[in-house]
């Protein structure tokens, strides 16, 4: 036993400084390690739902919700009833205690399995891992001749009333299967009462005897009579306890039923082709949406959307790869709904939702990213649709990516707030951004986890690697990025690999999930990323043939982290043969990396809580209505900023922007500012929202640089300072100003108290690196506001529209090179800008008109020296210099 | 297909009976399977119970309109500047012309295929307008072009005893197929009808005089009325809007020469501001090099894109051809309008035909602007006014909204329109 103790600590207790090496010597034996493996009672959790292809889902939700272990696979669905419930039905198992339930069937199945086929699992499927544990498929198609399970859609809340149904029993109402017991009904009855203790006679089977009209079970159309129910989501049921497991099920939810079947080799009837898939209800969105989830499945049902792969028998050769994306608009019931093609060879992809849900522009981003994610996972388009065993995992995927949709434009639609309206709104256009949330780090973090990752790259386990025991190794890791709430904090994979990892993680929500919810999250899968499929096709040099490799993607989520990995198969490592499992060695691997991270947790939520850097500035503050909420002082100085634009309007209509900059209305503002700033730190403690704001204003008026000086230091020493340069950090214009000109401290602050204050939101994109940089989500809810939200929403949908207007000047770009075209239309639009004008909700002020707010979005297309996307939003009195200074320091973006 | 083809189809939609094919840019004629599958596609999603509307590839366009259950009209571009507004526009606009030369009846109750064929053909000048853009921009933002003279007000009353003569209220004053002035009902009509009353006599040949039965698409597209024009100088009509009175010889041999002689020159001014719209004494900035400005109210427009006639004329070579600023600013306005700036007038019972996109934003829009290598464009949206202004890529960004600001100014103070 003292193997088993010291592997656990290996393999787990990675709390410390250092990733732990085992130094055991008595482990020199790869039998033992082997089955030690195998025969202790360690395995990992997840290792129940690899699936027969070797592909993991296994998704561990955190909080009060660790008890909901949820594998997630399309075909094997597994709901566990939460800890307090599982209690009452646990009444008869009790002599298992230490084995969770669920496995008892799962036991069961395998020893069938290996009986039948026990010649197969002994036999070498791949080369052998040292340490590699051959999963145990459990969940296979061929080893369900006797049992098979079947997903009902129950909801306990609609039991079927009215008068014959009141008597029925639970079986009957809930799931609509009619079981005559031997014994008379009247004893069956008072089963039901909670009180009465459960018989110790042998309990008699659930042998399906009828079907209740117009119910579940007979609607679904695979229970067959003569079937017996042998168990419920996992938990063995016969006559005595149905009717308490069935009382268990807390709400509307879908739930398997495991039928002992007579008949050999069922023909399970397929759906009619016509019919449009209904997405199965899936636990994934219900666990993470809740309630809400039962309003989403409604809404779909009642919205056309559709997706289609269409085979053309196309007798022209017209059949070259079309880039663009045609779409098609029609109006139905009503309703005006488009349509989105993508055409690849000869099969054509197509994906519709209606306009109000979704805009074209949205819709055709969508399109191309959904293609994209389908060739990763699948290659190609035409391996993801017409391989049978594809089909429940793609209806699966399509059923995530249409219920997120209408999430999604649910969210926009309404007038809420915080990080969840804030995603909803970004989602617009940061989805389809080819680029990752990124969040830059205080140089220090940044170097430690680069480290780490490189380490972990390195794939140095000591005695738990191949090398140790001269075998070739498995895969190589071609690079790992990691994200910590749905942010991107270090990147080591090729760009083109890093978006396809991002979109295969929004497609199943993993960014958002990560940012709350995670417990534990193990992915395993094999991917086709195009950047290296591609390049190993160009046959240019003949020294280097590219390896045929395959590509393996391993997420491993722990709390708030999440490690992506890509490993690569087949060049320098051992080839890949069949459909390879996760290996436990490279979980676990990653997963003390992640916990040697979770150190590094408590700098990266103080970066995450800093003042926002830039500042931003609430819509809200610029309107008059907000007065009450904030000090005289500081709204006379908004006040002072509200009323400089008109004036300059009116004074300087074709004078330059020189003139423009020392207006004395906004030097003075800003000179106030700053003495003002020290004051208040001192007087007001009490008002969050005020010392909020003014530690705001102290780091625009001090910025955390070494020039300034004076007013801003008494707040500077409780704050850490980050050094870490920063486009909109003004703390670094300054400087740069400073030496250059060597202007004195006074006019300088002005310049940046202009535009710093200003400032609503931003987006970065930068498409070398791939990541984007925009406010976080934290720093998006401090602001709240009533008009901020809205401000916010429509910035995206703003910027997605600049966005297109955009990409028709790349694609202009590309087609026309060099060559002096003659632009028709639009040209090429480098700059675009949108100004809105808002004012307070619920004005009731009858006799003044409601005031004004105005604001610009602006979107900049930077084509040198690569693609660069810039959008800002700000209020209209900023100074034009302020704007062209903030563009212009974008080029200085460290990353 | 060409770079700049476009196809304009009209079918009976029971049927399917093909009545005209008109075309732009392009030397070859739709072959019959192209007509036949273009209007199948549209028929087999009707009998589906859906209402294709418009397609888009690469390099083309298709949208589909029914009108009245009766007429189908498709139109295709190959247009690069297309857009589903600007071709809804076109679609509606030759469907008006159809009503305004053969009347609503005749359209919507087909008894004779062949007969209504040939009835059409009265209308291929006026379609072929709206097809080939010219120097109006009426077809798009729907209200009629204008001009500005400085002797106006001479000539609105001259114009206003004339039409009262005439037994009419209904009169207007064109100088080169555009709105010199009108009498107050003139402006009351539907602004489609005014625009279409203007395309279509600046579309027939020049006659010293005409008789023409109109009927006006949103006015009274079913009972007829007379549409009276008569050439004062040449390239400058009048026209008046009559029921069976007073007959043609009355108005021309009584009326005519009594009101106009008198003011013969200032009706050839008219003719000397036409490239321009509006008179040299109206300063404009020296970056701006395409205007178009919008009267929401009376529903006219004013449009140029020689703004300093002058300084182009002395420039042999134009850096942005005039050609390639009407594109421009048909494209901005096109932009504007279905991405950012809400036209007020949204129908909210018809069941929308295209996308909204302005609908979505919760805040509205009120300026938007664009920067390219080329040209810059500016568009402001007052309450009264939408102004459009293509400025040359010297001028700097951020005095645009200046600029604009401040040429809307002169056309609400100085030169209101």
């Amino acid at each position: 036993m003292c193997y088993e103790s010291s592997f656990w600590w290996t393999m787990f207790n990675v709390g410390g400084h250092i990733i732990p090496r085992a130094v055991s010597k008595n482990l020199d034996d790869l039998d033992s390690v082997q089955s030690i493996l195998l025969h202790s009672d360690l395995e990992p959790e997840w290792l129940e739902s690899v699936e027969r292809n070797g592909e993991l889902f296994y998704l561990e939700l955190s909080e009060g919700e660790e008890e909901a272990v949820l594998p997630l696979n399309p075909g094997v669905n597994h709901v566990r009833f939460c800890e307090n419930v599982a209690e009452v039905i646990s009444e008869n198992a009790k002599k298992n205690k230490n084995e969770p339930r669920f496995k008892k069937l799962a036991k069961m199945l395998r020893n069938k399995h290996i009986s039948k086929k026990g010649s197969r699992l002994h036999g070498p499927i791949g080369p052998t891992s040292i340490l590699k544990h051959q999963p145990s498929y459990r969940m296979g198609v061929l080893v369900h001749q006797q049992y098979k399970d079947i997903c009902l859609y129950v909801n306990p809340n609609r039991l079927l009333d009215g008068e014959p149904f009141q008597k029925l029993c639970l079986l009957q109402r809930l799931i609509g299967i009619v079981h005559q017991s031997s014994k008379n009904s009247k004893r069956l009855e008072r089963h039901n009462g909670p009180d009465i203790p459960p018989r110790r006679t042998s309990p008699e089977k659930l042998v399906v005897h009828g079907f209740i009209p117009d119910s579940q079970s007979l609607r679904c159309g695979q229970i067959l009579i003569g079937d017996a129910l042998v168990a419920v989501n996992d938990v063995e049921v016969n006559t005595e306890n149905i009717e308490r497991v069935l009382s268990c099920i807390p709400g509307p939810m879908q739930v398997k039923l495991t039928f002992e079947t007579t008949v050999f080799d069922t023909q399970i009837p397929s759906p009619n082709i016509n019919y449009v898939p209904q997405p199965p209800m899936n636990n994934m969105t219900k666990l993470i949406w809740g309630e809400e989830h039962g309003n989403h499945q409604q809404i779909l049902q009642d919205m056309p959307h559709i997706v289609m792969y269409l085979t053309l028998r196309l007798d022209s050769d017209t059949s070259k790869e079309e880039f663009s994306f045609p779409s098609t608009s029609l109006v139905l019931n009503k309703k005006l709904v488009h349509v989105s093609y993508w055409k690849e060879s000869e099969h054509l992809f197509l994906v519709s939702l209606p306009a109000e849900r979704v805009s074209l522009l949205h819709l055709k981003n969508m399109t191309a990213d959904l293609v994209r994610t389908l060739r990763f996972m699948y290659k190609s388009l035409d391996r993801a649709f017409c391989q049978a065993e594809n089909v429940p995992r793609l209806d699966h995927f399509f059923s995530l990516f249409f219920q997120r949709t209408v999430r999604l434009s649910i969210l926009r639609a309404s007038t809420g707030r915080g990080a969840e309206f804030y995603d909803a709104c970004s989602s617009h256009l940061i989805d389809n951004l080819p680029g990752v949330r990124w969040l830059s780090l205080p140089e220090d973090v940044k170097t430690e986890i680069d480290t780490i990752l490189s380490d972990l790259e390195a794939l140095d386990f000591a005695e738990l690697s191949e090398d140790y025991y001269e075998t070739r190794r498995l895969y190589m890791i071609l690079g790992t990025c990691l994200f910590y709430k749905g942010y991107l904090l270090a990147n080591h994979l090729p760009k083109e690999d890093l978006i396809d990892v991002a979109l295969y993680c929004r497609h199943y929500y993993l960014l958002s999930l990560a940012s709350e919810r995670i417990g534990q999250l193990v992915i395993w899968r094999e991917v086709f990323p195009g950047y290296h499929l591609v390049k190993d096709r160009s046959p240019s040099r003949d020294e280097y043939s590219p390896p045929e490799a395959r590509y393996f993607l391993l997420i491993v989520g722990l709390k708030h982290f999440m490690l992506c990995t890509l490993l690569e198969a087949g060049g320098c490592t051992s080839k890949a043969v069949g459909n390879p499992g996760p290996d436990y060695i490279y979980v676990d691997q990653l997963k003390a990396c992640l916990l040697q991270l979770e150190m590094l947790d408590t700098s990266i939520e103080e970066r995450l809580h800093t003042s926002p850097n830039p500042c931003l500035s609430c819509a809200d503050w610029f309107l008059p209505s907000a007065r009450d909420k904030f000090q005289s002082v500081v709204n006379s100085v908004m006040m002072s900023k509200l009323q400089t634009p008109k004036k300059a309007l009116i004074s300087d209509h074709q004078t330059s922007l020189r003139t423009r900059r020392p207006s004395p209305t906004r030097s003075s503002g800003g000179s106030d500012n700053g003495s003002e700033g020290v004051g208040e730190t001192v007087g007001f403690h009490s008002t969050p929202e005020l010392t909020r704001k003014v530690g705001r204003r102290e780091s625009q008026g001090s910025g955390g640089s070494e020039g300034s000086g004076g007013s801003g230091s008494v707040l500077k020493i409780g704050k850490k300072k980050y050094t870490l340069p920063n486009p909109f950090n003004l703390g670094s214009l300054r400087r740069s100003l400073s030496e250059r000109e060597a202007e004195d401290v006074y006019k300088t602050v002005k310049l940046t108290s202009g535009s710093e204050n200003t400032l609503f939101h931003y987006i970065y994109l930068e498409t070398v690196q791939g990541v984007f940089i925009s406010p976080t989500h934290r720093e998006v809810e401090d602001l709240s506001g009533s008009i901020h939200p809205l401000l916010i929403q429509n910035f995206h949908r703003c910027c997605l529209s600049i966005r297109s207007v955009f990409h028709q000047t790349l694609v202009e770009e590309r087609q026309s090179d060099s060559t002096c075209k003659d632009y028709a239309g639009l040209g090429p639009v480098k700059e675009h800008g949108v100004l809105f004008e808002c004012s307070p909700e619920n004005w009731t002020d009858q006799k003044k008109s409601p005031p004004k707010m105005s604001y610009w979005v602006i979107g900049r297309l930077f084509l040198q020296p690569q693609p660069q996307e810039f959008y800002v939003c700000f209020h209209d009195s900023v100074a034009e210099v302020a704007v062209e200074l903030a563009f212009k320091l974008s080029f200085g973006m460290p990353l | 297909m060409e770079d700049t083809s476009v196809f304009l189809l009209c079918l009976t939609a029971s049927s399917g009976v093909p009545l005209y094919c008109r075309s732009k840019g392009s030397n070859r004629q739709l072959t019959f399977s192209v007509i036949g599958s273009l209007n199948g596609v549209h028929m087999f999603a009707n009998n589906q119970d859906v209402l294709l509307t418009s397609t888009r590839t690469e390099n083309s366009r298709v949208v589909w309109r029914t009108f009245h259950d009766s007429i189908n009209l498709i139109v295709m571009s190959c247009e690069n500047t297309a857009s589903d507004l600007s071709l809804n526009k076109l679609l509606e606009n030759v469907f008006n012309a159809m009503v305004l030369v053969i009347g609503l009846d005749d359209l919507v109750n087909i008894k004779n295929v062949e007969r209504l064929k040939k009835d059409l053909r009265a209308c291929y000048k006026l379609i072929d307008g709206f097809l080939t853009e010219s120097e109006k921009m009426a077809d798009l933002t729907q209200c009629v072009d204008c001009i500005i003279t400085h002797d106006v007000t001479i000539l609105q009353e001259c114009l206003d005893g004339f039409t009262q003569a005439a037994e009419s209220d209904f009169g207007c004053l064109m100088a080169g197929g555009k709105v010199v002035t009108a009498t107050e009902k003139w402006w009351r009509l539907a602004s489609q009808d005014v625009m279409l009353l203007c395309w279509l006599v600046a579309s027939l040949s020049s006659h010293s005089s005409r008789d023409y039965p109109v009927y006006l698409p949103q006015g009274s597209p079913t009972v007829p009325h007379r549409l009276l024009t008569f050439q004062l100088v040449s390239g400058v009509d009048v026209c008046i809007l009559c029921g069976p009175s007073p007959s043609l010889q009355k108005v021309e041999s009584e009326l005519v020469e009594r009101f106009w002689k008198p003011v013969v020159d200032p009706l050839k001014a008219c003719l000397r501001v036409q490239l321009r719209s509006f008179p040299a004494s109206i300063p404009l900035h020296r970056g701006i090099m395409g205007l178009l400005l919008v009267n929401r109210d009376l529903n006219k427009t004013l449009y140029t894109v020689q703004v300093h006639p002058l300084e182009d004329m002395h420039r042999t070579e134009l850096k942005f051809t005039l050609d390639q600023r009407r594109a421009a600013l048909r494209s901005f306005y096109t932009l504007a309008l279905s991405h950012y700036l809400i036209p007020d007038n949204v129908d909210e019972k018809t069941i929308p035909c295209e996308e909204m996109f302005a609908s979505g934003f919760s805040h509205h829009a009120h300026q938007c602007y664009t920067v390219s290598s080329s040209h810059k464009c500016y568009a402001l949206k007052t309450e009264l006014h939408l102004l459009f202004l293509v400025f040359k890529p010297e001028v700097p960004t951020f005095s645009m909204s200046t600029i604009a600001n401040k040429t809307l100014q002169v056309f609400t103070k100085d030169f209101p329109f």
